[in-house]
């Protein structure tokens, strides 16, 4: 599903430097990138969505090097392919938990929200448990209800891969395993790649793998990688 | 609907407090040099309009404009008057109409309704400004009216109806008594100062004056209470009870007493209009009354003109201030867009981050300045439509 080669990435205004020389994620496969917080874990995983590009190397997603996609081919594959937990879960307050879920419709002139998709959106809120919840406003929400539409939003569009950057930061511990939970249920019912960010070592157990993060940092001021935040 | 919009439409409605401010500090930012521009054309229009029909008018030495103002729109008094000799000498020049006018009384005020401005004229007066009675018909006998069309509306008087004029000072008994006229009929509004008057003929006008009166029988046949004593039989000297009345009425029985002393050439007239028939009887007339100091003859179009190009400077001055303070409100407003686009970064980067262009979100923050435009230009309009309904009237009453 991921394949990366020698991919090499590196701030302009900093030491931080990343360097992957090989990194494969099967199809399917739940997946937690481990490490204190600021580490880079995100910037990998922006790399992974083609938020961010690589300095050198190849990161292909699905089959697409996605790296070397035009900028607008790399925002459609994104939206279409991959689905984004963010922390704090970065909903919308404006629209109602249905309106929220549907953005993704919202936004890309080529994914027009159709019937169909208004009916999947509210299938995934049934399937969380909010069903009744959808003409709600999602400032009268819970946090666990707010996971769980975040959760439906990234699903929205099938996506073959789910990204989930430290959806569990902000959350006390049940909260936090239960948001994995539901994210590892979410992923394996549509059958879709998952790699989370955490720096919460608790809950890596609940994995398939534990990547080795520490090892990808190299830093160019010639300091120990592996213990730098 | 467009999803631009619909994101646009919710934001809006979501931040609704500081969506209305921005609304309706932009409609006024629109709405003020906007009506005033419109209202100052509109009273432009009209006034000129007014005065380009008024070919010529005579009338006493004094201001210009007072004259004009008086003849036209029947709002000031002149200091002095005229006589009807100066109406029967323009009456004779060739191919000139002459039309006198004699506005110095108005309606007495009820609770509610301004008494409006009697005008004493002749028949020529309707045939100049092309005024037709609406209902009933034009005055014909002493004693008779006929109201403008807004007057009748706002005192809810009818033909049939009587009219009473309010005396200039109600404490000189010796002076001008109040007359109560009956109504012929209602004149077809004509979208002028002619809607918000009274017509009558001039020797009614005089009468209210108290140059014409009549005479009215006080005596026990006529009503018993009428008389309360009359010591000496026969002798003028009587003492008249309460059911005498407080007002002059001219009906049939009493119009045949009604009678003018004096001289008619010597009775006053306010102006007299002067509608000569070509450009060289206009330059005669003008010319016969240019050396006259007991008599001025103007042009209202040329007055109208200067008293407009005060009224531009001044425009030019208001607009000045009021397009400096919308420039102030404008960076204010731009301030608060600016600072709430950066209090919704958050919002934005989400959206880039699930797939959205930046285009897109220009697009996004585009349609929320259009719809506050939009909404704002809705709301000025519907002002400005208001505006110009009422305040091309209320610039009249406050500047005429």
């Amino acid at each position: 599903m991921i394949a990366i080669r020698d991919l090499r990435f590196a701030w302009t205004d900093g030491p931080f430097q990343l360097q992957i020389p090989r990194l494969d994620i099967v199809r399917g496969e739940a997946a937690v990138l481990a490490g204190p917080s600021g580490c880079g874990k995100t910037t990998l995983l922006n790399l992974i969505c083609g938020i961010l590009s690589p300095a050198a190397g190849l990161v292909e997603v699905a089959g697409t090097d996605i790296g070397h996609l035009a900028d607008a081919d790399r925002r459609l594959f994104r939206l279409r392919n991959i689905g984004l937990v963010f922390q704090d879960f970065q909903l919308i307050d404006y629209l109602d938990v249905l309106g929220n879920v549907l953005l993704p419709c919202r936004i890309q002139p080529s994914v027009r929200l159709s019937p169909a998709l208004r009916e999947r959106g509210l299938e995934l809120l049934n399937q969380v448990g909010l069903g009744s919840f959808s003409q709600r406003p999602v400032t009268r929400l819970s946090q666990g209800e707010r996971q769980r539409v975040a959760l439906c939003r990234a699903l929205l569009l099938n996506p073959q891969l789910l990204l989930a950057d430290e959806p569990t930061g902000n959350l006390d511990p049940d909260n936090s395993r239960r948001m994995v939970e539901l994210l590892l249920q979410e992923s394996r019912r549509s059958g879709a790649t998952l790699i989370m960010v955490t720096h919460d070592h608790s809950l890596l157990p609940m994995f398939d793998r534990t990547l080795p993060f520490l090892q990808y940092l190299a830093r160019t001021d010639g300091t120990d990688a592996g213990t730098s935040a | 609907m467009n999803s631009a919009f619909y994101l646009a439409v919710r934001s809006l409605c979501w931040h609704r407090s500081r969506s209305l401010a921005v609304i309706f500090s932009l409609a006024v930012i629109i709405w003020l040099p906007a009506t005033l521009r419109i209202t100052l054309n509109q009273f432009r229009s009209e006034i000129s309009a007014r005065a380009v029909s008024t070919p010529l008018v005579i009338g006493a030495p004094g201001s210009r404009i007072d004259l004009v103002m008086h003849s036209l729109y029947f709002r000031s008094q002149p200091a002095t008057t005229v006589t009807m000799a100066e109406h029967q000498l323009a009456a004779e020049s060739s191919g000139v109409t002459a039309v006198p006018l004699h506005v110095r009384f108005t309606t007495r005020s009820q609770p509610g309704v301004d008494g409006a401005p009697i005008v004493g004229t002749t028949p020529e007066y309707f045939t100049f400004r092309k005024l037709t009675p609406q209902s009933g018909e034009l005055p014909a006998l002493l004693g008779e009216c006929v109201l403008g069309a807004d007057y009748a509306e706002r005192s809810g008087l009818r033909t049939g109806d009587t009219v009473l004029s309010a005396p200039r000072n109600a404490l000189n008994l010796a002076g001008d008594y109040p007359l109560q006229m009956l109504i012929t009929g209602v004149l077809a509004r004509n979208h002028s100062p002619d809607d918000d008057a009274v017509f009558t003929d001039l020797r009614t006008a005089w009468v209210i004056e108290g140059i014409g009166h009549g005479h009215q029988n006080v005596d026990r046949q006529t009503d018993p209470t009428l008389l309360l004593s009359n010591e000496r039989e026969g002798a003028a000297s009587v003492t008249a009870g309460l059911a005498v009345l407080p007002y002059l009425e001219i009906t049939d029985q009493n119009r045949d007493s009604f009678h003018f002393h004096g001289n008619t050439s010597e009775f006053p007239l306010t102006a007299v209009l002067a509608v000569p028939a070509t450009e060289r009887d206009r330059v005669k007339l003008l010319g016969r009354f240019s050396g006259s100091r007991q008599l001025q003859c103007i042009s209202p179009p040329q007055v109208i003109e200067e008293l407009l190009s005060i009224v531009f400077r001044i425009e030019q001055f208001v607009l000045m201030f009021t397009l400096a303070a919308a420039a102030a409100a404008l960076l204010l407003l731009g301030l608060v867009l600016n600072l709430s686009l950066r209090l919704r970064a958050a919002e934005m980067q989400t959206m880039f981050r699930l797939g959205c262009s930046r285009l897109t979100i220009l697009r996004l923050q585009s349609a929320e300045v259009l719809l506050l435009l939009v909404s704002a230009a809705a709301i000025a309009v519907a002002g400005g439509l208001l505006a110009r309904s009422t305040a091309a009237a209320l610039l009249q009453q406050l500047l005429l």
